[in-house]
Order: C-alpha cells, then sequence, then structure tokens
C-alpha cells in the first residue's frame, strides 16, 4: 500500500487551539439551559435513516461525525484525529481518536466506523446510498484506524463525513435487529456532547450533558430541550418572551424575523446555512408542449421580477440568481457568474418577444396560452410565491390556474406522475454541487418515484458528460471550468428557472454566545455553546 | 305565514339591523365587479398600504387590494356557506325526523348513520375529504356539508322524540292522521324553533369552517374568500392588522347578522314567547 | 324494573356500537386510499430525496407493496386483538403514540367541557330571565362575538395581552421545560399552562351553549306545564329555575355529547396555537404525513370514546326526562 500523503491534518493539541480561536475575550460559563425550538417535530431521531431536517437539528447534539468543517467548507478533526487521501483517490485513511466512549460507557473503535459506513450510511442513508457508492469495504487494521476502499475517486465524500450527514453509531448497541426499524433510533447513544434522556411527544426532547465527552471541559451548557411549536405566531411569541432562546430554518416567518431583530433580548444570525445552500427554481415540465421550447422557458424567467420576490415574499431574506450552484461556493470557484442574466429591468418585453418568436402570439383576449401552476406546499412564503408567479405570467399573456395540494399529493404530482406545467421548488446544494446539483437535471436522475431529483426530465449527453467528469475530477481548477460550462448550458436552456437562494436566519438570544460556529450552523453539536 | 309573523319580525330593530348588513353583503356580492373592478388577486399597488390612503382598505403583502378581496370574497364566502347548509339542514332534518318520529329499527339504523359520521373528528375528517378530493369549491362544499349534518339530525331527533310523547300528537295517533301529515303539520313546526336556530348557527359554522379550511391553505385556491384572507394576513397581524382586522369583522358581522335574524325567525315563529 | 331496563338498554347499545366502530375504521381505510401519495413518498420528501431502491424499500417496510383487501384484512384483523399497529412514520407503536397523547387531550377537553357547558348553561338562563333586556343582548351579542372570532386570533391575542404584556401565563406548551417541576409543583405547572388554551377553546362552545340554553329556556317557558306552574301563582324565576331548567338542559346535553367528537379533532387550531400536546394535532400531522396506521387508530379511538357519550348521553335523557321511552318500540 503506497499512501502519499496530500493532506494531514495532526489534532490532539491542535484541536484546543482551534476551539478557542476567534473566541471573545468573555469567560465561557458552565451551566444553563438552552431551549431551541424545530419546527416540525421530527418523525424519528434516526439520523441515520433519515435526512429530514428537524432529525438533524437533534441527533446533531447526540452523534458526532469523523470530521467537523470550518466555514469555508474545509474538514477539521472530530472522531478521526487525522487523515490521509491516497494520491489515486481509490483509498482513504482515518486515524481514530482514542478513549472516546458511548453513552453507555462502551468504547469508540474502527469496528464502529466500518459498521456505520458499510451496513447502515450505504444502506439505508437516503443521501449515503449514493454518497457511499464507491466505498467498497472499511478495513479496521487496529481499533484506532479505519481504510475506506474506494472503486472510483469520490472527492464529494470527505465533505459529507459530519455528525449531521453521517453519524458514528455505536456497533454493539445498532447492529441487533433490524436497523430501520431499531428500538434505539428513538433513544439514540452517540458519542456526542448531549446524551438522549426523554422525548414527549408533541411537546419535547431533553438531551442532558454528557459529563465524559471527549473534549476537555465541553459542553458548557447542563441542557438542550428541543420544544416543538406548530404555530409561527406562537414561535415568536416564545421567542420575544425568552422561554425558547434559538430558532432557525424559516421556523419563524420572514417579516417577523424582521420585527424579533428590534428586540434588545435578540439577534439574528445568517451564518451557519453555507452547507445548504438553497436556491428557488421554477420548474417547468420539459417533455410537455409548450415547455419543451426553451424559448417559453426563458421567458418565463425574464418575467420574473427577482427583486420584487425577495423584498415581499422573502423580506429581503435572498440573494437574486440565474443558475443552480449558490454563490456560497464561490471560494471553492464552482459558483460561475457568467452565464444569461434573466435579472434585467426590461425583462417583461423580452418575454413577449421570446413568446412571440417561439409562435405563441396573443389572442384577443390577450392571452397566449393557459396553463396550471402547482404551488409548493411548504407554508406562507410558498403560497405568495405561488400567486405572483400566477400576476407575473398574466402580465406576458399567460393565464395560469393555481393548484394547491397537500405534500404527499404534490410530490407525487411532480416526482412520479408528472401530471404538471409549471412548479416550484428549492433544492439544497448541500456540501458539494455533487450531491445536491445534478440531481436536478443530470439524466441518471430522472427516476420516477424519487423525489427531490430530476422532475423536470431534461438532460443533455453534454451536460451529463461534464458533470460526470466534475464528479471524479480531482483537481480544483479543472473541476470548475467543468462547473461552468455546465452552469452556461443549463442557465441558457433553463430546464428551471433559478430566482433566488433563500437566506436563512437563525432567531437567536443574546444571552447565547458560540451557538452557531459551524457551517452546518442547527445541524452542529453546540458543544462550545454557553449562556452568560 | 300570518301578517302577525311580519309585524313580529320585522318589527324587531335587530332583525332589521341584520337584513340590512345581509343585504349590503349580498349587493356587494353581486356587484363586485362594479364596485371593486380590480381583480382581487391583482398586484395593484405598494404592498402594506395603510387603509385610506389610496386604497380604501389598504393593500396586503404583494400589494393586492383588500377592498377588493372583501367584495369579491363575499362571493365565495356566502355560497359556499349557504350551499353546505342548504345540503346539511336537509339531510339532517330529515333523518333526524324520520328516526324520531319512527323510532325503533328505523331510529336505530339512522342513529347508527349517525353516529357512524359523529365518530370522526369532525374537523379532520372535512380537512381529510378536502386532500383527498384536492381542494376546489365543490370539495370545499362537500366537506362542510359531510360533516355539518349530524348534529341537525340529532337535535331534531330528540325534539321529534320529545314532542311525539306528548298529548295533542298521541290524540292525533289516535284519531288515525296519517304519519307525514302528522310529522309536517304537527311536529316539523313546532320543532321548527331549534331546527332555525341550530341552522343560522350552521351557516355561521360553514363561513367559519370555510375560513379555517382555507387558513389551513385548503380552500379553492383559485377564488378569493374570507378565510383566505385571514389566512394570508394572520403573519402580519403585529405590523398590518387591517389583513386580518377588516375579513375578520367582515365574517363577525355577517355572522352576527345571521344570528339576529334567526333569532328574530325564532322568535316570531314562536308565539308563546310573547307570554312573559 | 327500569334500572334492570336500562342496563339491557345499555348491553344492546354496546354490541350495536361495535359494528359501527368497524364500520368507521373500514370507511376510512378505503377513503384514505384514495389520498394521492403515500407514507414511503412523504418519508423520502423529508429526507430530501431518496433513491428509487430506498422508497421501494420502505413500501415493502410498511406492507404498502401488498393489495389494499389485503392490507384491509390485516388491518381488520389485528383491531380485533386490540393491536393498533405500528407507526412507521414514528418509529413506535401506535397504541403508545395514542396513550401518551390521550391524557393531555382528556384535561383540555373536560376543562372546556366544564367552563363551556357551566357557562353556557349560567349565562344561557341569565339571558333569558331577562329577555329584552340589557342583560340579553349584552350576553347574546357577546356570544356571538366569541362565536365569530376566528380561534387562532382569540389564541394569539390572548398570548399577546396575558403571556407577553401582562406576564402571567406561559405563551405555549403543557409544562416548563427549563425547571422540570415535580410533584405539586408539577400539577401546579400544568395547570397555570392549561389557562390560556382552556379559555381560547371554551370561548366557541361557551358561546353555543349559551344561545341554545337562552333559546330552549324561552321555549320551555311557553311549555303548558309552566303555565300550569304560572297559574299556580308562582313567580317567573321559580318556573325557570325548578321546572324549566331541568327540561332546558336537554339540548345543550345532546349538543355536548355530539360535540365530543368534534372537540377532539376540532381543538387541532388551539392545540397548534398553544402548542398543546393533544390528539388533534397528532391526527392532522398524520393525515399529511400519510400514517394511516395511526390516523385509523385515532378514528379508531375517536369512534370508541364517541360511542360511549352517546350511550351516556341517551341515558341521562331518560334520567331528565321520564316521558322518553328506553328502546324505544312505539
Amino acid at each position: 500500500m503506497r499512501l502519499v500523503r496530500r493532506l494531514v491534518v495532526v489534532a490532539g493539541l491542535g484541536l484546543t487551539a482551534i476551539s478557542l480561536a476567534g473566541l471573545p475575550a468573555l469567560a465561557q460559563k458552565r451551566g444553563g439551559t438552552l431551549v431551541q425550538i424545530t419546527q416540525p417535530e421530527p418523525p424519528t431521531l434516526g439520523s441515520y435513516v433519515s435526512t429530514a431536517n428537524p432529525v438533524g437539528q437533534v441527533a446533531s447534539k447526540i452523534y458526532d461525525g469523523l470530521l467537523e468543517y470550518d466555514f469555508d467548507l474545509k474538514p477539521l478533526p472530530s472522531l478521526a484525529e487525522s487523515w490521509t487521501v491516497a494520491e489515486d483517490g481509490k483509498t482513504v485513511t482515518f486515524k481514530l481518536r482514542a478513549g472516546v466512549k458511548f453513552h453507555d460507557g462502551k468504547p469508540f473503535t474502527s469496528a464502529d466506523v466500518q459498521y456505520t459506513f458499510m451496513d447502515v450510511l450505504k444502506k439505508v442513508h437516503p443521501r449515503g446510498i449514493n454518497t457511499f457508492a464507491e466505498v467498497t469495504a472499511v478495513e479496521t487494521p487496529d481499533p484506532q484506524t479505519a481504510i475506506f476502499r474506494l472503486n472510483r475517486p469520490a472527492p464529494y465524500m470527505m465533505a459529507a463525513l459530519s455528525g449531521y450527514e453521517s453519524p458514528i453509531l455505536p456497533k454493539h448497541v445498532f447492529s441487533q435487529g433490524d436497523i430501520r426499524t431499531h428500538q434505539n433510533a428513538n433513544s439514540p447513544v452517540g458519542t456526542g456532547p448531549f446524551k438522549f434522556v426523554e422525548w414527549r411527544r408533541g411537546e419535547f426532547v431533553r438531551l442532558d450533558r454528557n459529563a465524559d465527552y471527549w473534549k476537555p471541559g465541553l459542553p458548557y451548557l447542563d441542557r438542550i430541550v428541543v420544544r416543538f411549536i406548530g404555530d409561527t405566531g406562537t414561535r415568536a411569541a416564545a421567542l420575544e418572551k425568552g422561554e425558547a432562546h434559538i430558532a432557525g430554518f424559516g421556523a419563524v416567518p420572514y417579516n417577523d424575523v424582521k420585527k424579533l431583530e428590534k428586540l434588545p433580548n435578540i439577534q439574528i444570525v445568517t451564518k451557519g446555512y453555507e452547507m445548504l445552500s438553497p436556491v428557488v427554481e421554477l420548474m417547468f415540465n420539459t417533455k410537455k408542449a409548450p415547455f419543451d421550447n426553451a424559448k417559453v422557458r426563458q421567458a418565463i424567467s425574464y418575467a420574473i421580477d427577482r427583486k420584487f420576490v425577495i423584498d415581499n415574499i422573502w423580506f429581503g431574506f435572498g440573494k437574486p440568481t440565474n443558475g443552480p450552484i449558490s454563490s456560497n461556493f464561490a471560494p471553492t470557484g464552482l459558483y460561475s457568474a457568467d452565464v444569461t442574466n434573466y435579472n434585467v429591468p426590461d425583462g417583461v418585453e423580452r418575454a413577449n418577444k421570446l413568446l412571440d418568436e417561439a409562435g405563441f402570439p396573443r389572442k384577443a383576449d390577450g392571452i397566449r396560452f393557459e396553463i396550471t401552476h402547482d404551488i409548493t406546499p411548504y407554508g406562507e412564503e410558498w403560497r405568495r410565491f405561488g400567486e405572483y408567479t400566477q400576476q407575473a405570467l398574466a402580465k406576458i399573456g399567460i393565464k395560469a390556474n393555481l393548484r394547491y395540494e397537500d405534500v404527499a399529493t404534490w410530490l407525487k404530482r411532480i416526482y412520479t406522475d408528472y401530471d404538471y406545467d409549471v412548479s416550484s421548488n428549492h433544492l439544497f446544494n448541500l456540501a458539494d454541487p455533487v450531491l445536491g446539483v445534478h440531481r436536478a437535471f443530470h439524466s441518471r436522475f430522472i427516476r420516477p418515484g424519487t423525489v427531490f431529483v430530476n422532475g423536470v426530465r431534461w438532460s443533455t449527453p453534454q451536460t451529463d458528460e461534464l458533470m460526470d467528469r466534475a464528479t471524479i475530477e480531482p483537481d480544483a481548477k479543472k473541476r470548475a471550468a467543468l462547473y461552468a460550462e455546465v452552469q452556461k448550458i443549463v442557465v441558457d436552456q433553463a430546464p428551471l428557472a433559478w430566482t433566488h437562494e433563500i437566506s436563512f436566519a437563525t432567531v437567536l438570544d443574546k444571552r447565547y454566545r458560540d451557538v452557531i460556529v459551524s457551517p452546518l450552523g442547527l445541524f452542529s453539536s453546540f458543544d462550545r455553546a454557553w449562556r452568560e | 305565514m300570518t301578517s302577525s309573523f311580519w309585524v313580529r319580525f320585522l318589527g324587531n330593530p335587530r332583525v332589521l339591523l341584520g337584513i340590512i348588513w345581509l343585504a349590503l353583503v349580498v349587493i356587494g356580492a353581486l356587484a363586485a365587479p362594479l364596485i371593486a373592478p380590480l381583480d382581487p388577486f391583482a398586484i395593484s399597488g405598494k404592498p402594506f398600504v395603510r387603509p385610506m390612503d389610496g386604497f380604501l382598505f389598504g393593500t396586503d403583502s404583494l400589494g393586492r387590494s383588500v377592498w377588493s378581496g372583501l367584495v369579491h370574497g363575499a362571493r365565495t364566502t356566502l355560497l359556499i356557506a349557504i350551499i353546505a347548509t342548504l345540503a346539511a339542514v336537509a339531510f339532517g332534518g330529515m333523518l333526524g325526523a324520520l328516526s324520531g318520529f319512527y323510532g325503533g329499527r328505523i331510529d336505530n339504523l339512522l342513529m347508527r348513520i349517525t353516529e357512524f359520521f359523529q365518530t370522526i373528528p369532525s374537523f379532520i375528517f372535512a380537512i381529510l375529504l378536502v386532500a383527498v378530493l384536492s381542494p376546489s369549491a365543490t370539495s370545499v362544499v362537500v366537506a362542510i356539508a359531510t360533516v355539518s349534518w349530524p348534529p341537525i339530525a340529532r337535535i331534531v331527533r330528540a325534539e321529534v322524540m320529545s314532542l311525539r310523547s306528548r298529548e295533542f300528537i298521541q290524540a292525533a295517533v289516535t284519531l288515525g292522521e296519517r304519519d307525514f301529515v302528522i310529522l309536517f303539520r304537527q311536529i316539523l313546526p313546532n320543532a321548527l324553533s331549534p331546527l332555525i336556530v341550530t341552522g343560522s348557527l350552521l351557516v355561521a359554522t360553514a363561513i367559519l369552517t370555510e375560513s379555517a379550511l382555507s387558513f389551513l391553505g385548503l380552500g379553492a385556491p383559485n377564488f378569493m374568500s374570507w378565510g383566505f384572507m385571514i389566512g394570508a394576513g394572520r403573519s402580519f397581524l403585529r405590523d398590518a392588522w387591517w389583513l386580518v382586522a377588516i375579513p375578520g369583522i367582515a365574517i363577525l358581522l355577517t355572522v352576527l347578522s345571521i344570528n339576529l335574524v334567526g333569532e328574530g325567525l325564532n322568535d316570531a315563529l314562536n308565539p308563546r314567547l310573547r307570554t312573559p | 324494573m327500569r334500572g334492570l331496563r336500562l342496563i339491557s338498554f345499555i348491553m344492546t347499545r354496546l354490541l350495536q356500537a361495535i359494528p359501527v366502530v368497524l364500520g368507521v375504521v373500514v370507511l376510512n381505510f378505503l377513503l384514505l386510499q384514495l389520498a394521492p401519495g403515500d407514507a414511503a413518498t412523504v418519508l423520502a420528501g423529508e429526507a430530501g430525496g431518496a433513491p428509487p431502491e430506498y422508497v421501494e424499500q420502505l413500501r415493502a417496510r410498511f406492507g404498502l407493496d401488498k393489495p389494499v383487501l389485503v392490507q384491509l384484512g390485516l388491518y381488520l384483523k389485528n383491531i380485533l386483538l386490540l393491536d393498533l399497529g405500528f407507526s412507521f412514520r414514528n418509529n413506535a407503536p401506535v397504541l403508545g403514540l395514542i396513550l401518551d397523547r390521550l391524557w393531555p387531550t382528556l384535561l383540555l377537553m373536560g376543562a372546556t367541557l366544564v367552563v363551556s357547558v357551566g357557562g353556557g348553561v349560567m349565562l344561557g338562563v341569565i339571558a333569558a330571565l331577562g329577555v329584552r333586556t340589557w342583560r340579553d343582548h349584552l350576553i347574546s351579542v357577546a356570544a356571538v362575538i366569541a362565536y365569530a372570532t376566528p380561534l387562532f386570533w382569540i389564541g394569539l391575542m390572548l398570548i399577546l395581552v396575558f403571556s407577553i404584556r401582562l406576564d402571567w401565563f406561559p405563551t405555549s406548551g403543557m409544562e416548563d421545560v427549563v425547571a422540570f417541576h415535580e410533584g405539586w409543583a408539577r400539577v401546579a405547572d400544568i395547570a397555570h399552562h392549561l389557562v390560556l388554551p382552556t379559555i381560547t377553546l371554551s370561548l366557541f362552545y361557551l358561546a353555543l351553549y349559551t344561545r341554545l340554553m337562552r333559546a330552549t329556556v324561552l321555549e320551555q317557558r311557553g311549555a303548558e306545564y309552566a303555565t300550569t306552574a304560572r297559574a299556580k301563582g308562582l313567580t317567573e324565576r321559580t318556573i325557570t329555575l325548578r321546572h324549566v331548567l331541568r327540561n332546558a338542559l336537554l339540548p345543550v346535553i345532546t349538543m355536548a355529547g355530539v360535540q365530543v367528537g368534534a372537540l377532539l379533532g376540532g381543538s387541532v387550531v388551539v392545540e397548534t396555537v398553544f402548542a398543546w400536546p393533544g390528539l388533534g394535532q397528532l391526527a392532522y400531522q398524520s393525515l399529511f404525513a400519510r400514517d394511516f396506521n395511526l390516523l385509523l387508530g385515532i378514528f379508531f379511538l375517536s369512534a370508541c370514546l364517541v360511542v360511549i357519550v352517546n350511550i351516556i348521553v341517551d341515558v341521562v335523557y331518560v334520567l331528565l326526562d321520564p316521558r322518553i321511552r328506553v328502546g324505544g318500540k312505539a
């Protein structure tokens, strides 16, 4: 085995240095309870079988991952003290931390890593099935070493090893019985800073401090209670009154966030979503007339006034865009602004011209054609976005009838039956375009019955090939060039009209410090959070 | 209906007030395109314009006229409530009367059917129906009517049962009057007052249910309604009071008027009330 | 004699109830089959997208790959053994999930029934005694306003005023999750949390019972027996309180019986606003998650509850109004 050390991070002492860097001069204090609002209540706490947003917000306090990440998405040591990637990219060796104990007192070893990746994440984790598809084996030469063997290089894998995305499970607990219905899903055992105590359905999950946590002196907080409050107004009231201390992911409506920001006891944090990067898109059924015509799709993209949408529907928490890759990837070079700009002042005229050219003249009543717009069933701002789209389309002579169905029905219509004209959605870019962007327009992702993939059923051999090459390209510059080309093509062809990036906001009680310290925000462990 | 009925009915100032408001609402609904030419869904101005500032009732978060929403919304709201209530009263009343009058097996069977529908939590059942049928004006009417009739059936049955054992009905039975004559001539008129009270409250409940469904996003999406306006405005309860207050007051006044009229009808139909 | 008939009547009703309850289960089972989308799609959707193999795995695990009739047969068999099945979404047995939520539901329902029936009867009688006086007008108008104001609005306003401005009550939840009181302190804490949701939910029903009570009291006062009593020289007040009240309670009790089922589901809004961990919210969430085992379990339980309450209401009828015969052969 010829390992070439390309990237080595030796931690141990380094860890304390990292965790202390950039902290204010205030002395951290032990004690206190943090009340977090998570919406909706998670269906399970098994973050190894469900990547649902609320599951991650709770489970990430209980499970650690092999790695953590800084705000530039660079990996940091966690359960893995150091790691090396072989030059061919097909072997990754992790050196594991010694002396780490699970909440039940049993030691953490390489056998747990092997079990977690080979028997759980690769088999039942919704995204893990893709992310770790290339992993053929995890070898365990000794309890502190885990060697990943890969079929082909998978550089994106290194971005998916956080405690949120790939939680490390205790083999001795989960290997008995069926992992999918395991009783410990809802009474989780991990190595994280907080231990699971109780889940009272419809009310709260209680997590108490793990006194034996492997980071010396951490965590600072005594307890985290995750509360579930169904009503948006009440959530805002609980935060205002100080009964709850943190809420993110649009749990508080954007207009209320603005209002809460003015209160003396509350601050708004927009950091902590860098590994998610949601981009809002209008979806066109590209296999159905008239949306098989690129000009029609481009016209609609021109008709959307991004500023109006961001100002009046997302109340300023957004950023106009044209392409699928979020500007959060600018530091890594994967984001490209060299694409068609649909966000222009004369958008409506351009749209009208395109539609005339496409052969859809206005009839006597001023209408070119009639379509149905399916509203995204994810809450008020999406309804308003649907109603706004209806009005924007009316301006260019397209009569849109609105249809509103519940989540299950809508998912089936868009991603199984393809029985729609236009709808909207927002896909997370996640930690890498391979994980979050390819799915929207790669032909491999035209899969009836699978949600949040290529529901527009658009693809070209050219873009497929570019994305396939980018998947395994180890050189960052070359990879960026490949993605620049992909972005140029898909933005021009507009199988989806990307309108804006959502900037989620976290509402945070000012008495709590060092809560949002990673690009995973609410999906991180809060081990360094403390209360004044 | 005798002239004394009309005197008693219209002579009541509360009834008059109710009728005046309801007439205004109905006229507004009928003449909506004339008095509010702006499309209620159209973005016609700046968002959050306060009332009387260029727009009579201001605009909502997207800049849509609240006045247009109010008068166009009256159409949807009233139509859905009235149709649903008529269906529920006709069906529930018939079932209840038959059940209470005949008793025995028929009563058992019909009450089992009623129970059947009552055993399911009604609002959840309405949501279920709308979700299954896909939100539209028809599915909202069907859902409201389906969950509204059982109380009517129970009330009518209880009244009929009670009246059935009274002396004057027993006398009619002994005299050999035909069943439906007794039912319609003797029993129903006497059971009418609770039916009217409940029925008028039902129109109000239907308006409220429609608004609750719209509020949850399960209303008819291409029709402006009062519930829709409240649902869309609720996030702005504390910064743009008029978005919820105006349709809310419209619902309140309409429900109040329906009640005043229903109550007036009850008093007028029930001359025994004059005694004290 | 009457006691024996009463018992046999109750037994008959209970036996008759079995097919009703089973019917409810079958009807709802089939109705839910019509709903587009299934639990596997929703779970996969919540997970943020999943490969088809995964969705198929889920379906097989939930038993959704079997024919509908087979699924129904299995479900009915289990129900008869009182096994309500497993909620795959919650990864927990349905019965446990429901029982966890049952007592908060009963607490809120009980408090609401006491406040609304008690208050409604009282206010209704006061209004009727002073018919067409200022008391009557005030009560009637207040009742309609309470009735016509959207519940969520009342709830949010109560939170704004009594929780944020005055700081008398907590905004939401069932107990203090920072302190985690125990013993009597916990009872007091829960009672403290119960106040605002009970007021909100009661206002609606209070209005309903007030109006119904007023109408029936007025009607009953015109009945022959009241006229007779009046001829005996009894005062209007005595007639109402001694004779009329008992008869006028009938429709209110009917209504209250009818509304037990409605209360269970109708409190969705209040439970949501006050984050009260009740069954209404659970049912609402399970419908949208297509967690049909759980939803059917709630329907089953609510069916049993309503059947029992209806029998109680019928018994109360007999006790209040001896003219109504039990078992009812004409």
